[in-house]
């Protein structure tokens, strides 16, 4: 299954002052399964306030799509290839998604005069968050957290709890 | 706006880290530990064996830790290997008849998908019909169930998801908040699910018990005999699931031309039909009449076989292309499953489980049915069709014999509710996919699953008693 992990997608960047070199770089992730449009206006917000750049990071979970495709072989006992176009039919719908994701940021940002770069890729929600936290030297970063029920919590951690422990910057987290 | 500190006990956090190792390592003891109980009274040792390694594998099929065609695998050697069965006697069952006709109904539907036949159909039909929200609701939710009359409906959910997501985005419906968008991905997964019960084709499951069945009494259920019982319920399922889904998402669009443009573009995309399209569709319809009417004369997997090697000759397919349809670990996991209901019977540990345990809770054979059925019902809204059937149908035909009821009555008990699974992404693929469109959450499909499963069993229960004595199916 060609899943692409870990590619790299887009790269969309424009600075409203190129001479700010110290600049504060503040980091929004956003993912498949992580939207809040709260923690988007308080990225925002946050940037124009610390006069900082908006890096926005949108992950495209193939962690659900590897699910699906392994359901489909595993218990439906189809082949690779009605699999592997399902996956790809999912994973063009989840990377048009992101793109839409990105461009309402976008346009907050430029609403409010923010510096916005955006990127877009595709793996596992930790590893692609700390890999953009490390590329940007990231000061604060934004995540949101979905809400779990106190079973679950017990007995699992969240990725944004691991996040939390494993960067070497502040994050925020929005409980959505 | 907080960091959260892991403050449960230390002995959990190292559980769920070494989660996997712990877990196979509990099984591994829970199998030494029922191996070695004193031999129950009435129980051979064969049968004890047969019965530890039951457990393990239900536990494994339930939980889905290994793949399910790797815990059949498990189970093929394991049986010889105990001294349940002897070598020849455990791998002449996974020659069984149920498996090659599986295994040609699987090439088969690969050739229809591979041809475009199946695509075309499709396309055609939502053309057709589909030019109002409602016409295209229906279309869509009874299209997905005819087509698991004949092929997997794994295979058709996998098929027509693309075609309705992108009717979904051309009518930028937004997801998670559209009614029709929801209703749009529950037709789909309610109609693969209904009409994959419809016959031996749809869930593939269906052969799986009859295979089971034939191993361990010798008796046997035909192709027509099967749709015939069968029918009455997979309609009645059908409209239910329709006026349910009306109700439970009311329609909330009005304007669907933009999804004419979408089965317009993709038809004409298609080009005209062709000869491997034709030929496909003749030989299909052909073999499918053959089981239908002469399953019984000739043999279903004969004429699959028949009907496979028809393709070649056609040349309508490649060998290339069939590999990459079909998934051979369905030959392993159908192969285990019938070689460990059949050492269960054959070491009479089904009987004796049926007699001492099971059997205590039911005194009549229509309360049998309807308990038996409805386990099967709520076990496969948590785990997958075929592991429901390899785990309860061994038991079953053990409380068949203590209740003197027809096996094959046993046998249908099982096999149609366990293709009925609405609730959640993991009890079938169909649902996972409706809720990976992201049109639908998990908590849509629960609450409307709820309702569509307890009407499932309330219709199956009223279908067994008041309509299979009409076709000679008596209890």
């Amino acid at each position: 299954m060609a899943d692409g992990r870990g590619k790299i997608l887009i790269t969309v960047s424009y600075q409203l002052n190129a001479k700010k070199l110290t600049m504060k770089n503040i980091l929004l992730i956003l993912s498949t399964s992580r939207t809040s449009q709260n923690a988007i206006e308080y990225a925002v917000s946050l940037a124009k306030k610390e006069k900082a750049k908006l890096v926005v990071l949108y992950i495209i979970e193939t962690e659900l799509t590897n699910e699906i495709f392994d359901k489909f072989t595993d218990i439906g006992f189809i082949g690779d290839k009605p699999s592997t176009q399902l996956a790809e039919a999912i994973m063009k719908e989840y990377r048009q998604r992101g793109y839409e994701e990105m461009g309402k940021v976008q346009i907050r940002a430029m609403e409010e005069n923010v510096d916005f770069d955006a990127v877009t890729t595709l793996g596992d929600f930790i590893e692609k968050a700390l890999e953009i936290i490390e590329r940007y030297k990231v000061d604060t970063a934004i995540a949101i957290k979905r809400k779990r029920s106190a079973f679950l919590k017990y007995f699992s951690k969240s990725m944004v709890d691991e996040l939390v422990e494993r960067a070497p910057c502040k994050v925020e987290v929005f409980e959505e | 706006m907080k960091v959260e500190i892991d403050r449960r006990p230390i002995g959990i956090i190292i559980a769920s880290k070494s989660f996997r190792p712990v877990f196979f390592l509990t099984i591994g003891l829970l199998f030494y530990y029922l191996i070695n109980l004193p031999t129950p009274e009435g129980l051979t040792i064969q049968g004890q064996r047969a019965l530890s390694l039951f457990a393990v594998c239900l536990v494994l099929w339930v939980t889905g830790m290994l793949p399910l065609a790797i815990t059949s695998l498990m189970a093929i050697v394991a049986v010889p290997l105990l001294g349940i069965l002897d070598n020849k006697e455990t791998y002449a069952l996974f020659g069984n008849e149920a498996v090659f006709f599986i295994l040609g109904a699987f090439i088969l539907s690969g050739a229809v998908m591979h041809s475009g036949l199946s695509g075309r159909i499709a396309l055609t039909i939502m053309n057709r019909f589909g030019s109002t929200p409602k016409g295209l609701l229906i279309s869509i939710f009874f299209l997905a169930a005819v087509l698991s009359f004949f092929m997997s409906e794994h295979a058709v959910a996998a098929m027509l998801f693309p075609i309705v997501l992108e009717i979904a985005k051309s009518l930028n419906l937004r997801p998670g908040i559209s009614n029709y968008g929801k209703s749009l991905f529950i037709a789909l997964a309610w109609g693969c699910i209904i009409g994959g019960v419809a016959t031996f084709l749809g869930g593939a499951r269906v052969p799986l018990a009859v295979g089971m069945l034939k191993e361990a009494t010798g008796i046997n259920i035909g192709f027509f005999e099967y749709s015939i019982v069968v029918f009455p319920t997979v309609l009645i399922m059908l409209l239910a699931g329709y006026l349910w889904l009306t109700r439970f998402f009311p329609q909330d669009i009005e304007d669907i031309h933009m999804a004419k443009a979408v089965f317009e573009r993709k038809i004409k995309g298609l080009g005209k039909i062709g000869y491997a399209e034709y030929a496909v569709g003749v030989l299909m319809v052909l073999t499918v009449f053959l089981w239908l009417f002469f399953g019984r004369i000739i043999g279903i997997a004969n004429i699959a076989i028949v009907a496979v090697v028809a393709l070649f000759i056609l040349k309508l397919v490649r060998w290339k292309d069939i590999e990459e349809y079909v998934n051979w670990g369905i030959i392993l996991m159908y192969g285990g499953a019938i070689t460990l209901g059949a050492s269960l019977e054959k070491s009479g540990a089904a009987t004796w489980l049926a007699n001492t345990v099971i059997g205590t809770w039911a005194n009549s054979p229509f309360l049998v049915i309807a308990l038996l059925s409805l386990s099967t019902i709520l076990l496969t809204e948590g785990m997958s069709n075929a592991a429901v059937i390899a785990v309860l149908l061994p038991v079953g035909i053990g409380i068949a014999g203590k209740f003197n009821i027809d096996p094959k009555i046993i046998t249908y008990a099982i096999a149609i509710p366990a293709g009925l699974a609405f609730c959640f992404p993991m009890s079938t693929p169909a649902n996972a996919i409706a809720v990976s469109s992201g049109y639908i959450t998990t908590k849509d499909m629960t609450k409307a699953g709820i309702l569509m499963m307890i009407i499932a069993w309330i219709v199956f229960i009223i279908v067994a008693k008041v309509y299979w004595p009409m076709v000679g199916v008596k209890f």
